[in-house]
């Protein structure tokens, strides 16, 4: 175990920025902390990096309690969610800084200096960039930069605030990529925060999504997409199309909706259920063409409000009885399917979680 | 818009013509030379760049000339008043001991005063910036108050407070520290009017200063006086220079606030705008020509040293 978290709490005046916050971060892995501004992800990792201290709770670096130990007694290395490169020293010399600023007795000597800071440079491909000032660098270069100064000072710990979130979308992907081959090479433990799901379940090794100062749910990427806890997961990991229901009798019924499924075991009262857009069946069925039935066949009849055909995937939205509903399919199938915009068509759903409001219990559904 | 232009430089250079100032109109003409070359130029199809706010040869001309007939005539002016007197009449003045002396004093202490001023006005920018505490707009206002309040009432209130039976100076004379009268006192006085000239050039800087900059060199290591140093210092510096060449500038033409402290003693506490003012109520107009002339002389060196100072830096830097 590298760094123990537990009962972390922290306020900024009347905002809980953390609330009783326990996680446990093993060695040699890439952890994310996923969730919406304001949720205190950043709040977390900038009390991992000793930037922040928190009203109450503790934590342990490598068995040793940390929370007294200033940044550089925890060895982390902290990039900056902009760069905050030093705007007046060159490439080589923000790199070299964590080495510059050591005590006379550790530092080593200038020649080794140059000799780790060049290999940094070579490492994040940046070595002819060198003599530049961060000024005359792109966002992802700059990026790269951070990156590399905080690797100078063989960091422990390495810790990323929204490490991709000011670049485009195109260098967003190469830098990411490139960050998860650093990683499978050095297994340095990393921490980064990320408000974008895709980025987080790619990327981490584990994901940790956070909801106001609380973690919801941890789990390794493939768990948190497919089982999420609570309908906060579903939410916010991918989209979902969700919908308020009622159970009754241990059915629970959409509002507005002829759809039923079964809740067993769960108690009376609202609910809501949760399904992704390709757990969601499209058919074409006579009986909707001819604007009679409401449902048939287990399938509620839907209008097609829009088609986005892009990629090897369509989007069908879909307006069923006043909801909005999305499904994905493949394009081949949509086409077999003849569904166009304006058509009348039946919506069968699939595969989905079923969350009692107000109450820790879910259970899934599946009716394919 | 060249109209525009043409007109007003014609209008200034026929002004200054009947004025006399022959140069002035030269000067006019060059720019407008200068001028016409560039609208070739946009002519030619190279840079043509569309102005939300057209005017500006309008502008440029009335520009230059309100620059010409505010700063550059009486400057000139005053070239030319000395220049009557020969470069021998001219050095003769300028090199008695009186008039180096007073040279020496006003530079001293004006360099001494910029100097205590870039120290504690980056102090007061510092906490003006960095915290918020109760009575912070009052400081705020005091900073301004050298600015606002005419110079000769600072003059007395200091030399009241300094004199050896003031509230400070009696606490200091028996120490053997005289400030009244002597240039020490010529500091405290540049002192009290060149505070404001470092904070406020030293405040917008260090307000746009990233906290993380900072954040990010104690992450790395560095202790609070490496952060300063290595991270805060170099990035305020430009600033500092400018307040610290402003403060420098008016310590210099500084006059209604030290006559009162200084003592005005010949060769020991007399600044040059009092030498200046000497030779005038004497009549000896080309005197007081000649050492107004090597005043300007300094303030040119002074300011293209500075300039040359900030654009080095500005290279370096490469903001």
């Amino acid at each position: 175990m590298t760094i123990r978290v537990s009962g972390i709490c922290k306020r900024f005046g009347s905002f809980v920025a953390l609330d009783r916050v326990d996680l446990e971060i093993r060695t040699g892995e890439l952890l994310a902390l996923l969730g919406p501004s304001g949720s205190g992800k950043t709040t977390l990792l900038r009390i991992l990096g000793g930037l922040e201290r928190p009203d109450q709770g503790s934590l342990t670096f490598f068995g040793e309690a940390a929370l007294g130990l200033t940044p550089r007694d925890r060895q982390v290395g902290f990039v900056f969610q902009h760069y905050s490169l030093f705007r007046h020293m060159t490439v080589f010399n923000n790199v070299a800084f964590g080495l510059d600023v050591l005590a006379r007795k550790d530092r080593p000597s200038r020649a080794a200096i140059t000799e780790k800071v060049t290999e940094l440079l070579r490492m994040v491909q940046l070595e002819p960039l060198a003599d530049r000032y961060p000024s005359q660098l792109s966002g992802g270069q700059r990026q790269r930069v951070a990156l590399a100064r905080a690797l100078a000072i063989e960091p422990r710990v390495l810790l990323l605030d929204e490490p991709f979130g000011a670049l485009d979308a195109k260098v967003r992907k190469e830098l990411r990529r490139w960050l998860r081959r650093l990683h499978d090479e050095m297994h340095i433990t990393s921490v980064f925060v990320t408000h974008d799901q895709e980025e987080a379940l790619e990327l981490a090794d584990r994901v940790v999504v956070m909801n106001r100062g609380r973690i919801e749910q941890v789990g390794i990427p493939s768990q948190v997409y497919n089982d999420p806890a609570s309908p906060f997961v579903y939410d916010f990991l991918g989209n979902v199309n969700r919908f308020d229901c009622v159970i009754e009798a241990g059915v629970a019924r959409i509002a507005g909706l002829e759809m039923a499924f079964p809740a067993v075991g769960m108690t009376a009262g609202p609910a809501v259920a949760f399904f992704r857009p390709h757990d969601i069946e499209l058919t074409r069925l006579e009986a909707f063409a001819k604007e009679e039935a409401v449902s048939a066949e287990g399938a509620s009849r839907a209008q097609v409000r829009h088609i986005y055909a892009i990629g090897p995937s369509a989007r069908i939205e879909l307006d069923c009885a006043g909801h909005s509903v999305e499904v994905v399919m493949d394009q081949d199938r949509l086409r077999g399917l003849g569904v166009n915009g304006g058509d009348w068509c039946g919506v069968k759903l699939g595969r989905g979680r079923l969350f009692r409001a107000g109450v820790v219990a879910a259970t899934s559904i599946d009716q394919r | 818009m060249s109209g525009d232009n043409i007109y007003a430089g014609v209008s200034g250079a026929v002004a200054a013509r009947r004025l006399g100032w022959g140069w002035f109109a030269n000067a006019q003409g060059v720019a407008r030379r200068v001028w016409a070359r560039t609208t070739a130029r946009d002519q030619g199809g190279m840079i043509i760049r569309y102005s939300v706010l057209p005017g500006f040869g309008l502008t440029l001309g009335l520009t230059l000339s309100w620059l010409g007939l505010i700063v550059l005539l009486p400057l000139a002016g005053l070239v030319i008043h000395a220049a009557d007197l020969g470069w021998s009449g001219f050095w003769d003045v300028v090199t008695t001991p009186r008039v180096m002396a007073a040279f020496r004093v006003s530079v001293t202490t004006a360099l001494a005063a910029a100097l205590v001023n870039l120290v504690f006005g980056l102090l007061v920018a510092w906490v003006l910036v960095r915290y918020r505490f109760a009575g912070q707009k009052l400081v705020d206002a005091l900073v301004d108050l050298p600015f606002a309040l005419p110079t000769a009432v600072a003059g007395i209130a200091l030399s009241a407070l300094y004199s050896a039976h003031g509230w400070i100076g009696s606490v200091l004379t028996p120490l053997g520290i005289n400030v009244a009268f002597t240039p020490l006192g010529i500091v405290v006085a540049l002192t009290f009017i060149g505070l404001p000239f470092v904070v406020r050039t030293v405040e917008p800087v260090l307000q746009e200063l990233p906290p993380e900059e900072e954040e990010a060199a104690i992450s790395l290591g560095a202790s609070r006086l490496q952060t300063f140093l290595r991270v805060i210092l170099p990035a305020l510096t430009p600033a500092l220079l400018t307040g610290f060449a402003l403060a420098f500038a008016r310590g210099l033409g500084e006059y209604g606030s030290v006559i009162f402290i200084a003592g005005n003693m010949p060769e020991v506490s007399e600044i040059v705008p009092l030498l200046i003012i000497i030779k005038l109520e004497q009549f000896d107009y080309h005197g007081a020509t000649a050492i107004g002339a090597l005043m300007l002389l300094l303030s040119f060196v002074l300011l293209f040293v500075i300039n040359l100072l900030q654009a080095w830096m500005r290279a370096r830097h490469a903001h």
